[in-house]
């Protein structure tokens, strides 16, 4: 194969270093064809499509570095010849490793020198790196507090200076003599009656219609879900595409929930959580993202190292959050690909949330709003961008081109029917 | 009254909260992934729906009749060799070029990375939480490696990389391909030497599938 020539040279030149020099640079170089060439299937620690590589000089028949050669230039060819070989294909599903008769025999001593070195390096204590943040600080709500304390203190100080006023205007009348009728306490004052008869009348009414109106909304509803899956580390920290998941939002009604084999394309390999941040539910209490991992595997029915079997797996029944009464039709593609609405739109910083709490009321205001102030994408035949759909709107190009209009809304084009939602 | 409506409204955590009519505001009707977390509402499992459910026996979804029929297994892999690409005389027009890309970062790029080189935000040098080192798509092997074989390992999954049948559609399948052999920048040709043979030996059945494929991708 041609395509290994160059490391060759690089691990013949390497070899002659090191004849010189320490074993670290062999190492050093043995990292770097085991990332060209075993990486993708072998790590350290971890059963991977092969088994994990650490001390697996102790194993076997590969405590003889003659067999550790062999196996590599041919692997297929070796297997028959012992017991423990064909044991290992059994485990990892029948398939076999492809060979590598280009890796010269310096070049495996590098690759186990540095499969050691890392071992080692694993092994060795990591300082636990605490992340602060744990502790979110809640601003919003001390500062309300803070807030009304002082309004009511300012209010009782109001009362006194009233009460001292009222008094001492009182003493300065009886000393000039001039008579005035004996006043009437404040609880029996019209104008204080009347007053709070109007606030508390304004405030019901508040609150009232408020609470009507939120019937049936679900604004910053957040269930907890059978599994606890944090979208700040999916969809924020490693960047996964809201569609990666969710493709459907793409070409259908629903944006759809992703079957367990989306899960598992990824979660096959990752059966820890230790890179991220720490994870919280809503009341603060720490979450073990492994062990949330773990709770995928049984639902997937998927034992880490062994192959998978996806027809063993059962359906997680994450609670849904966002939902419409029936007689309102929405439909994702309409929204994501035919109008290009960005998912957070509706939905939030949904990758910053690691409990998914609904952000818009849903309500008919919310909806017809947006449609009162979108533009619509007209197609474009410079760059072809755009809605080919909207094309049968030329004249309201022509009416902006002649002045008659400054923009158009989607309430132009028919955005506001009843029947786009009511059907 | 006053406390009694407000009482009434809000969601919050676990709780919904309340609706004016509920039967009406949660359907009596089978709904796409129902409301679960209402009691009285029938639990999923109990209507015997669920997510993986795959298609009805006997059925094909529209577009998979191109699709590979071999086995997910090394053997399989072996054989998809020699498959022949429908598009491989095609040429993607500017605009499925696009889509092509959004597939492809959509799908392939978290772990081969937006510029195929095989450092996607999951591994990131290996920094990322992603154990294995995803496949550098210009590197001479991926060069090298037929069409039919990426299809099969797009289509059943190859080493640690899973099946991505339920993500990408055939058809989309192939763009990726072709999206792909764009950035490696041969084009289609580096895998006519491969499959020249098969190319030769396109017989009536694939001429038709690459006319089905041409017309539905315009």
């Amino acid at each position: 194969m041609i395509f290994i020539k160059p490391k060759m040279k690089k691990t013949i030149l390497a070899g002659i270093i090191s004849l010189l020099s320490f074993t670290s640079i062999f190492a050093q170089d043995g990292k770097q064809i085991f990332q060209a060439n075993c990486q993708s299937c072998h790590a350290i620690n971890k059963n991977l499509t092969g088994p994990a590589l650490q001390g697996f000089t102790e194993r076997g028949p590969w405590t003889d570095r003659a067999n550790v050669y062999k196996w590599i230039h041919n692997p297929a060819a070796f297997i028959p010849t012992t017991p423990y070989t064909k044991e290992l294909q059994a485990q990892f599903g029948g398939q076999i490793m492809p060979s590598f008769p280009q890796l010269s025999e310096k070049d495996i001593d590098a690759i186990v020198d540095y499969i050691n070195t890392a071992a080692a390096a694993a092994a060795a204590p990591v300082a636990t790196t605490d992340t602060a943040g744990g502790a979110a600080t809640e601003d919003d709500g001390t500062n309300a507090i803070t807030f009304g304390i002082i309004s009511i203190v300012l209010a009782i100080i109001a009362l006194v200076l009233m009460q001292v006023n009222s008094n001492l205007k009182k003493l300065s009348d009886d000393k000039e003599g001039i008579l005035r009728p004996d006043p009437v306490p404040f609880y029996r004052n019209k104008i204080y009656i009347s007053l709070l008869a109007l606030v508390l009348f304004v405030m019901g009414g508040y609150f009232v219609s408020k609470g009507a109106i939120n019937m049936g909304r679900q604004k910053s509803y957040a269930p907890e879900q059978p599994i606890y899956y944090s979208h700040k580390v999916h969809a924020g920290i490693n960047q996964i595409n809201c569609l990666y998941c969710h493709g459907n939002a793409w070409e259908s009604k629903h944006a759809a929930i992703p079957s367990i084999n989306v899960c598992m394309n990824c979660h096959k390999a990752i059966s820890t959580y230790e890179k991220g941040p720490k994870l919280y539910t809503e009341d603060g209490k720490e979450v073990n993202g492994t062990a949330e991992i773990e709770k995928l595997y049984k639902y997937a029915g998927y034992t880490p190292g062994q192959p998978w079997d996806p027809s063993k797996a059962t359906p997680i029944e994450w609670v849904k959050i966002h939902n419409l009464p029936d007689h309102v039709y929405f439909n994702h593609a309409q929204h994501v690909n035919a109008g290009k609405v960005a998912c957070q739109s509706c939905h939030g910083n949904i990758q910053e949330m690691d409990v998914v709490s609904q952000q818009s009321d849903l309500s008919m205001g919310w909806c017809i709003n947006c449609h009162r102030e979108t533009k619509v994408d007209f197609y474009n035949t410079a760059d072809s961008t755009g809605n080919k759909f909207y094309s049968i709107y030329e004249k309201f190009h022509n009416d902006i081109k002649t002045g008659k209009m400054d923009s158009v809304t989607v309430k132009d084009i028919g955005g506001l029917g009843c029947m786009k939602c009511h059907y | 009254m006053a406390a009694a409506m407000t009482g009434c409204g809000g969601a919050e955590g676990n709780d919904p909260g309340r609706a004016y009519m509920p039967d009406m505001y949660y359907s009596r009707a089978y709904e796409t992934y129902g409301y679960n977390n209402i009691d009285d509402y029938q639990k999923l499992k109990e209507r015997g729906v669920t997510y993986n459910a795959t298609p009805v026996k006997g059925t094909m979804a529209r577009g998979d009749a191109s699709s590979m029929n071999l086995p997910a297994n090394d053997s399989g892999y072996a054989l998809a060799t020699n498959y022949p690409n429908p598009l491989a005389n095609v040429q993607l027009t500017p605009t499925q070029m696009k889509e092509a890309d959004r597939i492809y970062q959509v799908n392939c790029g978290i772990c081969h990375g937006s510029k195929l080189d095989g450092n996607g935000p999951l591994w990131k040098d290996g920094n990322g939480p992603y154990p294995a080192a995803p496949r550098n798509l210009l590197d001479d092997y991926s060069k090298a490696l037929s069409d039919g074989k990426m299809f099969h390992a797009i289509t059943y999954g190859r080493g640690q990389m899973g099946s991505y049948a339920s993500q990408v559609h055939p058809e989309q399948r192939w763009w990726i391909i072709s999206y792909i052999r764009s950035k490696q920048g041969g084009g289609t040709a580096t895998t006519a030497s491969d499959s020249a043979a098969t190319t030769a030996a396109v017989n009536a059945s694939t001429a038709s599938t690459t006319d089905t494929s041409s017309n539905a991708s315009n």
